[in-house]
């Protein structure tokens, strides 16, 4: 079993902030923010020593709940400064991006890594689509087609156009190409039947995410019958399940942790909004629909002591077939750092030495 | 968006007509004015779609339908591609055609290369969909039942048309004369004249082209030295049926400036 942790810049927020989705750029602190940074590189620096196998950064903006809204620029300042350890990006928000782009600086940030990069593209979360004005009803199609733009960009030696739905492009040559060849390990992000079957058509991996182990294993099981239609099997390395974990001395400890959280999540949009999204935003799992969490808090489906821990992982193996946990080790709805490093801590020194082998 | 003309079948504004060239009688389909855009079809044979509509809004569009094709009697004389692309430039010629916007489809587009290489000063630009000149092992023309047909040819098969499939007869005679002419996945006496042919060139690809994969485009971009190279996302071997809008938009506009088509005109104004 690998473990990536799941980075998200901890910009400690002060006691009286806005809590509306989007919040205020004029109440973000340069000097917070700044700090955030620096302490992101040396928390990563100690994850690597640990012996995580990746670190993991997100793509979301507009507030402090995730500090890097441009994942390349996040992963090139990583690599800069943190030498061994693979950088995931899951992962770039396609939909709204320009695909040609993003190819060029995963490109950029794979050689610039000396070949530590991992991409995870996805369709993003629902309220995203309000960050650069994407209409959500068109988000599935640019989702697919932006993929297998990015991927064409990768690999096509001669200039080709792109005569897409959405996008279009006259001439396209990228310099540089990712490092790793043909490309960096790429995974489609999402538990939809389309995320699975674009996966598996092209020969990527799965990252499946927060929901429960019987819920995920709908989508790789669907996945993996997939990559059987077209010819081939995936390994466990490329199903990657994403949670939140709390872990504690004790599993008392861990359920008592639990319970302090409110139950809110961090920075919702309002009401209204949110009922407006969920109605745009049609989601599913392996074509079986489900609503979008949109203002939701995440499940945590890791919680306990570390032999709790360690059986879980287990289960986790056995039920969706991850070979690759990524882990977000926040305690719920706090800022506490320092919580947050000791739960690190102990994860490195008496859970991660007993999960290698599952 | 439906717009006048458009409602109507594919083709409905076609013309029929009929030339004598080479000793065969020809049919054409015809609409449009302007510049002549000539269309070789592939090896299932003449069938209008709504690009031919859309183009002819531009063009002079004038689609032959082959000798040994269709409705037309049994065609054994012709025996090489070669000499077949001679041929369709006597027809050319019978419809007092100077130089043309020459495009070929597949099989047609494996003719209209040999039309290109042995009279370049014939024609003003060259459009390849899905050229058929330069094949992987193992690729040929669709065959089988029309579900399996429509699969081959068509990225989409639920989203087109049925396949009519020809009379037996007539399906036996296309077959052998589309497996004389096609020759062999590679020829390089026809591709050591395609890398001096510096007749303003655009090949299309479609995404899922099931028949030959659109890598296959890669090679001509490399090896003609006036070529571009444009993927056709989520279309199969058959573009200009599936994606007509999106095949005109890129073949009007090459047609009409040539390298310079990589400048966009699009408008991204939203209000003034």
């Amino acid at each position: 079993m690998k473990v990536s942790f799941f980075e998200t810049g901890r910009y400690v927020t002060p006691p009286g902030m806005s809590r509306e989705w989007p919040v205020p750029s004029g109440e973000y602190d340069p000097e917070t923010g700044a700090r955030a940074y620096q302490a992101m590189i040396e928390r990563l620096r100690y994850v690597e020593e640990l012996g995580f196998d990746w670190v993991s950064l997100s793509e979301h903006h507009y507030s402090p709940r995730i500090l890097t809204p441009s994942p390349p620029l996040a992963a090139a300042n990583v690599a800069a400064q943190v030498k061994r350890i693979k950088i995931a990006l899951l992962g770039p928000i396609v939909p709204q991006a320009n695909p040609v782009r993003l190819a060029e600086e995963l490109a950029m940030v794979d050689t610039m890594a000396e070949g530590r990069l991992i991409v995870g593209m996805l369709r993003g979360t629902t309220n995203e689509a309000l960050t650069y004005d994407l209409n959500p009803h068109e988000a599935r199609e640019r989702t697919d087609e932006g993929m297998e733009l990015v991927l064409k960009a990768w690999t096509e030696p001669q200039p080709f156009g792109w005569q897409g739905r959405h996008y279009q492009y006259r001439t396209v040559s990228i310099w540089p190409r990712p490092l790793q060849q043909p490309h960096p390990p790429t995974y489609a992000l999402g538990t939809s039947a389309e995320s699975c079957e674009f996966a598996a058509r092209n020969h990527l991996g799965l990252g499946v995410s927060y929901g429960s182990f019987e819920g995920m294993a709908k989508a790789t099981g669907y996945y993996r019958q997939r990559c059987a239609e077209y010819g081939w099997e995936p390994g466990p390395d490329q199903i990657i399940y994403r949670a939140n974990m709390l872990l504690a001395e004790s599993d008392d400890k861990a359920e008592a942790q639990l319970k302090t959280g409110n139950g809110q999540a961090p920075f919702p949009v309002r009401a209204g909004l949110r009922d407006a999204l969920i109605e745009a935003d049609r989601r599913n799992i392996a074509g079986e629909a489900r609503t979008a969490n949109v203002g939701g808090i995440l499940p945590t489906t890791f919680i306990g002591g570390p032999d709790t821990i360690v059986a879980q992982i287990k289960r986790c193996r056995e039920v969706i077939g991850a070979g690759v946990i990524d882990i977000s080790l926040h305690p719920p709805g706090s800022n506490d750092v320092d919580a947050l490093m000791s739960a690190v801590e102990m994860f490195g020194t008496k859970v991660l030495p007993r999960i290698r082998d599952i | 968006m439906a717009e006048a003309g458009l409602t109507a079948a594919p083709g409905a504004a076609f013309r029929e007509g009929i030339v004598e060239a080479d000793g065969f009688r020809i049919r054409y389909c015809e609409a449009g004015e302007g510049a002549p855009l000539v269309h070789l079809h592939g090896a299932g044979g003449l069938r209008l779609t709504r690009a031919h509509d859309l183009l002819a809004r531009h063009y002079r569009v004038i689609a032959f339908e082959m000798p040994g094709f269709g409705t037309s009697a049994e065609n054994t004389r012709s025996q090489t591609m070669a000499d077949y692309a001679l041929t369709m430039v006597r027809a050319a010629d019978a419809l007092g055609l100077d130089r043309v916007n020459l495009w070929g489809t597949s099989f047609g587009g494996k003719c209209a290369l040999w039309l290109a290489v042995q009279a370049p000063e014939r024609l003003l630009a060259l459009v390849l969909e899905s050229p058929a000149a330069m094949r992987p092992p193992g690729a040929g023309p669709a065959s089988g039942t029309p579900d399996q047909m429509a699969r081959q040819l068509y990225g989409h098969p639920e989203r087109m048309p049925a396949i009519v499939p020809p009379p037996p007869a007539v399906a036996a005679q296309t077959r052998a004369l589309v497996g004389r002419l096609m020759g062999p996945g590679r020829d390089p006496d026809l591709e050591a004249r395609m890398r001096r042919l510096d007749v303003p060139t655009l090949v299309l690809c479609g995404t899922l082209d099931r028949l030959i994969p659109s890598e296959i485009g890669r090679l001509y971009k490399e090896m003609m030295p006036n070529c571009q190279l444009v993927l056709v996302y989520d279309a199969g071997h058959v573009i200009a049926a599936e994606r007509p809008e999106a095949f005109t938009e890129v073949v009007a506009d090459f047609l009409e400036r040539h390298e310079a088509f990589v400048i966009s005109r699009h408008e991204t104004v939203l209000y003034p």
